[in-house]
């Protein structure tokens, strides 16, 4: 390896996390307005967090959303990723490309589209659309996870199963489904995540009682610029993520699945 | 046709109906409503068929400055993950084993952390008052702060760090497959280095350059949340704008006008991609 493209490497790693070192850095400054070198460091912003119902509603809101989303887009993604993985006929790979099409087509277009459409259906501002529209943009994450967790899964072992008398639904939660287990667990994560994360969705069509925590965060960083209050939270959501995605790595290796 | 030839496909039906009516539905919408016009002086949409909203994008200059902006940043960020990213790429497919993994989990840890708590950090990073500019005050390289923020550096900074794993995560692919011999072989048989990356790392390391290329460009020009936050309203680009037209102006039918021309700039944009690569990897004599 040359030094060079080492050093690089370094370098653009350095990058890429910096952000988050300085966030969770930054949150325990005293100061009102963050400035470097900081004047001192306390928990003061996270005491002061704790105690916002604002935030803590808009969380409450995020959660619940990103609950809803993963419970209908894992399900019916895994129930299709496992039809599209044992199929043999023609168009499979079209409905394939269909189901992970949010991934490739530009999601902001969309999202304009879908503000119009809610309007035409009487769903603008209510929690129930916002929950379909998440839906929509995680379901993507359980079928391609499912799909090469399904086909990694040897034929043998369900044709056993069958040839043994279990009926199809048996075979596949017996058999399948438990040996795709790891591949569920990382879909359920990366659902999650894909939902508590958006913002262009969430702000386009979120109405003013289904404001989530990231909607709010965007909003008060648009008008009055960084809230101490936000880099406390910020910096709690990020250690949490940060933690998850290592444990889960040395559990599940996630890293291969994306 | 007889319920055993159904049953394989019932498992499809609730992803596939979701899709159809929640995604594809509003989404072809856009190709519909892009043709539609809104009467004067009023919010009420004209359902009949128009090429005003276009006719209007082209003669207006701010709205071919602000796409013309966009596409250019596009390809600025594109090109400049793709010089970052090959090093990068190249370094973690060498490595083995767990410190092959953890790489690849740091180089996604940006996107899995979610895009605001990102933009949040790069404001206390390359701020006025950041780290980078008080930094360079104490080592007494510099008097009066940098302006990054606030202007196209800003917005280049933000999507770069944001969209680098995208061009990371192909080229790794690619450059996986590559057997570690092929270069030290064809420099055995008398190749120059040169030689060595235009006959052999290019051709095979094509289709993933392409597909980083577009996954940043078309994440990099339909941005929402980076020109907002990190231009501080100085740097307009498409994905700003078109919220503008649909969400407080209320002209959807121009908003869908827009999308059109983003989306057929985003199409030639992947068929020129497509086209470069496969041309890279034609087998010469």
């Amino acid at each position: 390896m040359s030094i060079g493209a080492a050093v690089l490497t370094a370098l653009v790693y350095a990058f890429v996390l910096a952000p988050i070192v300085v966030l969770v850095f930054s949150s325990f400054d005293t100061a009102p307005y963050f400035s470097f070198p900081p004047g001192g460091y306390s928990l003061h912003w996270y005491a002061t967090a704790w105690q916002s119902a604002e935030y803590r509603d808009a969380l409450g809101v995020s959660i619940l959303l990103a609950a809803t989303a993963t419970l209908i887009a894992v399900p019916a993604g895994t129930a299709a990723a496992y039809a599209l993985a044992r199929a043999t006929w023609r168009g499979r790979t079209v409905v394939q490309a269909i189901l992970l099409s949010p991934l490739a087509l530009p999601l902001i277009v969309w999202a304009i589209e879908l503000m119009q459409f809610y309007a035409r259906i009487g769903l603008s501002g209510t929690m129930l659309g916002l929950a379909l529209a998440h839906t929509i943009i995680v379901l993507p994450f359980p079928v391609r996870i499912m799909l090469a967790s399904f086909a990694r899964i040897d034929p043998a072992l369900e044709q056993a199963a069958r040839t043994l008398g279990a009926s199809p639904l048996r075979t596949f939660a017996r058999v399948a489904l438990p040996l795709a287990a790891p591949g569920l667990v990382i879909s359920i994560a990366f659902a999650f995540l894909t939902s508590f994360n958006d913002v262009v969705v969430s702000s386009f069509i979120a109405g003013a009682r289904s404001l989530t925590f990231q909607v709010r965060l965007y909003s008060q960083l648009r008008s009055q610029g960084v809230d101490p209050i936000t880099l406390a939270i910020g910096a709690v959501l990020a250690a949490a993520i940060v933690l998850a995605a290592i444990v889960c790595e040395r559990l599940f290796r996630w890293s291969r699945h994306v | 046709m007889p319920l055993s030839r159904l049953l394989p496909i019932i498992p499809l039906a609730p992803a596939c109906l979701l899709m159809g009516v929640m995604f594809l539905l509003p989404f072809g919408m856009v190709a519909v409503t892009a043709f539609w016009g809104q009467a004067p002086g009023s919010w009420l949409v004209d359902e009949a068929f128009t090429t005003r909203n276009f006719a209007r994008i082209l003669a207006d200059p701010y709205f071919v400055l602000v796409i013309g902006r966009t596409l250019r940043i596009g390809v600025e960020a594109a090109v400049i993950c793709l010089l970052l990213g090959l090093p990068v790429a190249s370094v973690i497919v060498r490595a083995r084993g767990q410190v092959r993994g953890l790489l690849l989990v740091l180089m996604l840890l940006p996107m899995v952390c979610g895009a605001l708590v990102q933009t949040l950090g790069m404001l206390n990073l390359f701020g006025l008052a950041g780290v980078v500019n008080g930094a360079l005050k104490q080592l007494g390289l510099i008097d009066r702060s940098i302006r990054f923020l606030g202007n196209e550096t800003g917005v280049l900074l933000g999507l770069i760090q944001a969209f680098l794993p995208l061009m990371v995560l192909p080229l790794v692919t690619v450059l996986g497959r590559i057997p570690p011999d092929l270069p030290a072989a064809a420099a055995s048989l008398g190749a120059s280095r040169l030689r060595v990356l235009q006959r052999i790392m290019l051709p095979l390391a094509g289709p993933g350059i392409a597909a980083g290329a577009i996954l940043v460009f078309s994440a990099s020009v339909t941005s929402f949340v980076t020109p907002q936050i990190l231009g501080q309203g100085h740097v307009q680009m498409f994905g700003p704008l078109v919220y503008q037209q649909a969400a407080l102006v209320l002209d959807w039918p121009f908003a869908s006008a827009l999308c059109v021309v983003m989306l057929a700039a985003l199409a030639l944009a992947a068929a020129l991609l497509a086209g470069v690569a496969r041309l890279a990897a034609r087998p010469r004599a």
